[in-house]
């Protein structure tokens, strides 16, 4: 019985590789129609193209994702390039990237686009990448050696991310009064450089005070434990609560508005789906939407230039935008 | 010589206040915990900021009251973090893209997580595989399929019945609160006062002797894995009611904060030895600890060292007061 079982279960494991490395063939059979591109690296007289993810779990990165799969699936039926390795995930983690990096190599890539899941950490990702020759577009956010190994980076500013969240709280409470900050995951870039541009802009502001700093690690249910806490703390004198992402700005005002405290300003960065269904039906003022489909747009754009021969912009700068009932609608999907 | 009855009533009082140290030591503990936080922070104390942290806890005192039954045969369940996000996942892709009526979306989140339960339970009894190494590899087959569901995007929850769960109150009483207060009980009635408590509490502690007296080592490992799974689905009810969005990437970690109330609790890795007080009393200890640091504003930073640290010193400080018991 046991051995049947465990037949059973090598097998099914062994028949999805099959299916699995079966559909990677039939990436590879389409030719590259005999023309030969300034972007074949390692001149073996194709175009690879590899992508190595942030995550596949995360909200935001999702349709970033979903554009980039949709993208060179037709990219290869077009023959526009030869390969790309599919949809290789990070697991927003550097130690799993720097892995993926390696199976690029491997599979000799002529251009990876990498979403760097840390600054330091993923850095030795790209450095060896491009010491292998590939060209290497950087997304999202830069790791350490951008400016020095990447050919380019499409992303935007996440300090203006961080102003405009500050911003929006300094134009929104004129009187001032407390507020929390929810964090990212601790040394993550976006989290440092979020928190680096709310400082710039609430510490000029002393009618504000900033009483808890919580490391809520991205995710919604700590952060509405944060706003839960510091209600029962501060009361009314809890004015905002300011997030790194919006993921967890939707939770803490939820959590606001179920205690009757719908005057509390939250406001956070990403504009994935909940919270700008939130704007769009009243029960949240504002979120930042980071165009991260933009983004990916911007990449895929450089490879066409790349494929192409053409020159093109190496650093574009995807702007962040805030979005209110006013524009809300320009931005759900 | 022998005793005088004086002497023996001392010694007999001494034992019982041992007994009962060594049982809810842990709640000293406790109790040290509350008197800290509040010197330093009187606020603590408001009755708002106690519902407060009952209405928080409830999410992690499922999942340890699931974990509580699988390390005390002897066991680990790994899955409960990515059962958080297929329930979530399944809700509300049932309830939002699919507009299932909210009872029967919660039934079908509930339903596949004790599905999962069931097959851990199953493959661990019935094959004798290693439970950290089936629910490990579990966890990645359940955190896939949540990602497989949703594509990896958030699905926001608007049925306000739904939302209600977390945020209606019963007679000023938060849900959550009620629901932990009705699992409590049951579990509590479960594991010390039937047939099946006491059959856990074999396997656990001499999984031989347990055959040897007739009791099924299947059913009893195949149950509390799937009561793990139940626990776990209506952990998620909560969650995704709380953030009103249901997402795959949640409960990353999740089973940390759960092992730890239940080791906390005097559950112990060596199978055989748990109670449901002592589980609630490591609930609010790990709920105290979030929310004490938020209260008093401990940096960010800091809180993570804050959080081992208290947990170390709590589990030492029980093995002080019940040095005898150890």
């Amino acid at each position: 019985m046991k051995k049947t079982v465990l037949m059973g279960v090598l097998g099914a494991a062994m028949a999805l590789m099959i299916c699995g490395s079966a559909f990677a063939e039939d990436t590879t059979e389409v030719p590259a129609e005999g023309v030969t591109y300034e972007a074949d690296v390692n001149g073996d007289g194709k175009i690879v193209v590899g992508y190595i993810s942030k995550n596949f779990t995360d909200p935001f990165h999702a349709p970033i994702n979903a554009r980039a799969q949709e993208y060179f699936d037709q990219a290869v039926k077009d023959g526009v390039i030869d390969e790309w390795t599919g949809l290789l995930d990070g697991e927003t983690d550097a130690n799993k990237q720097i892995d993926r990096a390696a199976d690029c190599i491997s599979k000799q890539c002529d251009i990876v686009i990498f979403l760097p899941a840390e600054a330091e950490a993923s850095d030795p990702a790209l450095v060896q990448m491009a010491d292998a020759g590939i060209l290497v577009i950087e997304v999202n956010s830069k790791s350490a050696s951008c400016d020095e190994k990447a050919i380019a980076y499409v992303g935007s500013d996440d300090v203006e991310a961080g102003n405009m969240l500050a911003q929006w709280v300094v134009d929104n409470c004129p009187d001032g009064g407390k507020f929390i900050h929810c964090n990212g995951i601790l040394g993550n870039s976006a989290q440092i450089q979020r928190t680096e541009g709310m400082h710039e802009i609430m510490d000029q502001h002393p009618e504000f005070e900033m009483v808890g700093d919580f490391d809520t690690k991205w995710d919604g249910n700590l952060a509405a434990d944060a706003a839960s806490d510091s209600m029962s703390k501060y009361g009314d004198e809890l004015v905002a609560i300011i997030c790194d992402n919006d993921g967890m700005s939707s939770a803490a005002q939820k959590m606001c508005n179920d205690n009757g405290r719908e005057d509390i300003i939250c406001i956070g960065v990403d504009g994935v789906e909940v919270p700008l269904q939130m704007v769009q039906d009243g029960s949240m003022k504002a979120t930042i939407l980071q165009d991260g489909v933009g983004q990916i747009n911007g990449a895929i754009s450089i490879v066409e230039s790349l494929v192409k021969g053409e020159a093109f912009d190496p650093a574009p700068v995807i702007p962040f935008v805030l979005v209110t009932q006013d524009n809300v609608a320009d931005y759900i999907q | 010589m022998a005793s005088s009855p004086k002497t023996k009533r001392a010694a007999s009082n001494q034992d019982r206040i041992r007994s009962l140290l060594g049982q809810y030591g842990i709640g000293i503990v406790l109790i040290i915990m509350m008197i800290v936080i509040a010197i330093m922070e009187p606020r603590f104390m408001t009755p708002g900021n106690i519902i407060n942290v009952a209405t928080q806890i409830s999410i992690n005192g499922l999942l340890c009251y699931g974990l509580c039954l699988c390390i005390t045969t002897g066991g680990i369940d790994l899955t409960v973090g990515a059962q958080l996000a297929l329930t979530s996942c399944i809700i509300g892709q049932t309830m939002t893209n699919m507009q299932w009526p909210a009872f029967l979306s919660i039934l079908a989140g509930v339903g596949v997580a004790t599905l999962f339960g069931f097959i851990d339970g199953l493959l661990i009894a019935k094959f004798n595989m290693f439970p950290f190494v089936v629910t490990l590899s579990m966890q990645l087959v359940i955190r896939g399929l949540s990602q497989v569901i949703t594509g990896g995007r958030a699905v926001m929850l608007t049925n306000d019945w739904f939302t209600g769960i977390y945020s209606n109150k019963l007679m000023g009483i938060p849900m959550p609160i009620i629901i932990f207060v009705v699992v409590t009980i049951i579990m509590y009635l479960m594991l010390h006062w039937t047939k099946f408590g006491r059959y856990i509490f074999a396997v656990g502690g001499n999984v031989n002797a347990a055959i040897a007296s007739g009791v099924s080592r299947f059913w009893v490992i195949v149950g509390v894995y799937t009561i793990s799974g139940v626990l776990a689905g209506l952990a998620s009810m909560i969650y995704t009611s709380k953030t009103g969005s249901a997402q795959s990437n949640i409960g990353v970690g999740y089973e940390t904060d759960a092992i730890a109330a239940a080791v906390l609790g005097g559950t112990s890795f060596a199978g055989g030895i748990a109670t449901i007080p002592g589980c609630v009393l490591g609930i609010f200890i790990i709920g105290l600890i979030y929310n004490g640091m938020n209260m008093i504003g401990v940096s960010s930073y800091y809180q993570s060292i804050v959080k081992g640290l208290i947990i170390i010193g709590a589990v030492m400080l029980d093995m002080v007061m019940n040095r005898n018991k150890h």
